[in-house]
């Protein structure tokens, strides 16, 4: 695998992404920060056999979480047969009661999921989280991949790996698939945000129109998208990129300005796909993650491809009981928080701090899951021009139209921190570009 | 069982002309095991709505004025045979959980919390009772421990900083008995209604007891029997809200809401 001479152009593909505005926003506190993402140039590559197999894991568990979804916001069987226990469900902050009795086009809840995994030292990939609520970051591989190419030629020509342009192609077909009637729109908060760049980008890839909350309207349970001119053109498909309490301030938040005030009224009689489908963070919390393996099995009758990390659950007594016990090799995270928010680790508090949240633990044990603590694989980045090993992990896209379709590519996260095991951008991560070989 | 004339009149207007609002009104009694509803009117101060149900059940009329308008009203009025029985079964089993698990406002806190607590240990409320027991007796000691009086509390107090105030409005009321029902492991939701002699609309309770869901009504501390009629339920009030807008421009903006309910002969 020849990557030297790619390597050399590391500083030229920084700055152009810097030049194209390619940041990354994190929305904490209430408010923006944005910062650049910094690019590594030396790719993760996955051989072609390793990510058949995590194709088909993948596939699979995005199967049953969209089946779970199906169940969750109508009859709730899994719940009925003792799978899932309610608390789950009715207390997790992602249900949302107000999508009860919705049906979206063709079923489809997650239409474009990111699953988060890590390889550990084994070589054994284990599943990190699930993201289906709008999870972000395709569009860097694309860049950069875009100007890996255009800077270096010989490197794309030598090595044999997947082309990842067709994202857009698999994301056009997903948004087809759903499309009520009408246009494909790719909805932004707008240009002061800091993901405006994906936005853009995958709205120009696509061919999608991409519009602000104020450029669509609804009249007569129809959505449609008011033109330069002012006429009127019917909406079918919106992929949102608002999170679901701004998506209409007449049905979730009222003081949300860029949502469109009835569109989930439209979605509810079936006249407009929302991609992906409100309601969805009931399937991806930490406290429901614990589940996923147990979906598959009830759902699809079949045996889990890909693992879990090895999770406790504090709310069932013997898991507990565990976790008291082995608290120093745990990692502790509070459902409820992401972005690598409420993660601690047991062996990092002191004896008073291990008091205050073991006492924390017992009072609200829905709210935590403790980990094993995975010894994942380093991947090397460049310091200069020192090689250096950092922790990495993989965000997937599957996308789901007729039938899961798994994008050969992915967004590599990296710590920057030698110390830390905590890769998200939003605490000041880095991403490389994922190699998947074609033979 | 009584029969009863129900009238809702809405009426909102704007110092300033608004340049366009959208609205959702949930303001229809459906019939259920309780109440019949015999017939139905609406009028609006608007072009025209589109019509469905929420994730609650609740029916809804929605849409949006687009023109310049100065003013809103909405009118709605019907007959109801109320009082038919003394419970609800119930319809939606997979939903009751999320009258189990306290959501939004209900959520207790501190206050609330030590609030249950001290009528846990003052025997309120006991193992042996059954639950309709139990939520009777906490309406009548909330009854005793707060207090109606107007203007202390919004429409978006939560139940804990009502009950810290220590006095609100029927929603208040509703609120608290929710959580503390909850508290006590009886799933209990929000209803929204009409009430003879009340003027405006109303807030109560009902309670899950077995397969049944009896109405209570803190503010009067009493069982709700054929002067009340349901119009909307969820987990709490802005679930079921009669009359959701927003609006562009329009300055100050007065409401005026006429409730009336008379007994038939």
């Amino acid at each position: 695998m020849s990557t030297l001479e790619l390597l050399q152009h590391t500083d030229t593909v920084n700055e152009l992404l810097a030049r194209y505005g390619v940041k990354f926003g994190i929305y904490k506190n209430n408010t923006f920060k944005e910062q650049l993402f910094p690019f590594d140039a030396i790719p993760r590559i996955i051989g072609h056999d390793e990510f058949d197999y995590l194709e088909r894991g993948l596939k699979q568990r995005v199967m049953a979480l969209n089946l779970f979804l199906k169940d969750i916001y109508s009859k709730k069987q899994i719940v009925k047969d003792g799978v899932v226990p309610e608390d789950f469900i009715f207390a997790s902050s992602g249900y949302m009661a107000e999508c009860e009795g919705a049906m979206p086009p063709k079923g489809i809840y997650s239409h474009i999921s990111g699953i988060d995994l890590v390889k550990g030292k084994d070589g054994t990939w284990y599943i990190l989280e699930d993201n289906l609520r709008v999870p972000s970051g395709a569009s860097y591989p694309m860049i950069a991949r875009e100007l890996c190419r255009r800077s270096s030629p010989d490197t794309f020509h030598d090595n044999r790996l997947e082309d990842n342009r067709n994202y857009a192609k698999l994301l056009r077909k997903t948004m087809d698939y759903v499309n009520a009637g009408g246009h494909t729109v790719i909805l932004t908060p707008g240009r002061y945000n800091a993901a405006y760049f994906e936005h853009s980008y995958l709205a120009e890839k696509t061919g999608a129109h991409l519009a602000n909350g104020s450029e669509l309207v609804v009249e007569d349970d129809k959505l449609y998208y008011r033109a330069m001119d002012g006429k009127l053109e019917r909406v079918g498909a919106v992929y949102r990129r608002i999170s679901d309490e701004y998506l209409d301030p007449m049905n979730f938040n009222p003081e949300s300005l860029i949502g469109i005030p009835h569109i989930y009224d439209v979605f509810r009689k079936g006249n407009v796909a929302l991609l992906n489908a409100p309601g969805n963070g009931v399937a991806d919390d930490k406290g429901i993650y614990y589940f996923v393996p147990k979906m598959i099995r009830y759902y699809l009758d079949e045996e889990p491809i890909l693992s879990n990390a090895p999770t406790y659950l504090p709310f069932y007594e013997e898991d507990m009981a565990y976790v008291l016990e082995h608290f120093d090799d745990l990692v502790l995270k509070d459902v409820a928080e992401a972005g690598g928010y409420g993660v601690v680790f047991g062996n990092s508090m002191s004896t008073r701090q291990k008091e205050d949240f073991i006492a924390l633990l017992k009072k609200e044990p829905r709210r935590f899951i403790a980990q094993e603590v995975i010894d994942f694989q380093d991947l090397e980045i460049l310091e200069g021009e020192v090689a250096v090993p950092r922790k990495a992990d993989l965000r997937a896209f599957v996308l789901m139209a007729d039938e899961p379709m798994v994008w050969k590519s992915g967004l590599t996260r990296f710590s920057r921190n030698p110390d830390s095991f905590i890769v998200n951008s939003s605490q000041g991560g880095g991403f490389k570009d994922t190699w998947v070989l074609s033979q | 069982m009584k029969k009863l004339a129900y009238d809702y009149y809405m009426r909102i207007s704007y110092s300033i002309p608004v340049e366009n609002c959208h609205f959702t009104i949930k303001c229809f009694p459906q019939s259920t095991d309780r109440q019949r509803v015999l017939t139905q009117k609406i009028d609006i101060s608007a072009q025209g709505y589109s019509e469905g149900r929420d994730g609650f059940g609740n029916r809804q009329i929605y849409g949006g004025v687009e023109s310049e308008h100065d003013i809103f009203v909405f009118h709605t009025a019907g007959e109801v045979e109320s009082g038919l029985s003394d419970y609800e079964e119930v319809a939606a089993e997979d939903r009751i959980g999320m009258f189990r698990h306290a959501h939004g406002c209900n959520m207790p806190g501190t206050g609330l919390r030590s609030y249950f607590e001290e009528l846990v240990r003052a025997q309120v409320i006991t193992d042996g009772q059954e639950d309709l027991q139990k939520s009777t007796a906490l309406m009548h000691r909330l009854y005793q421990d707060f207090h109606y009086e107007k203007n202390k509390t919004t429409m978006s107090t939560t139940a804990e900083q009502a009950w810290q105030i220590g006095a609100g409005v029927c929603q208040d009321y509703a609120h608290i008995l929710i959580a503390l029902c909850q508290m006590a492991g009886i799933p209990a939701r929000y209803v929204t209604g009409m009430l003879i002699g009340e003027g405006a609309s109303h807030a109560w309770v009902e309670i899950l007891a077995g397969d049944r869901w009896y109405p209570m009504d803190p503010t009067n501390d009493c069982i709700v029997t054929d002067s009340h009629i349901r119009i909307g339920t969820g987990r709490h009030a802005g679930d079921c809200l009669i009359n959701r807008g927003i609006m562009h421009g329009g300055g100050d903006q007065t409401q005026e809401v006429r409730v009336t309910v008379t007994e038939m002969s």
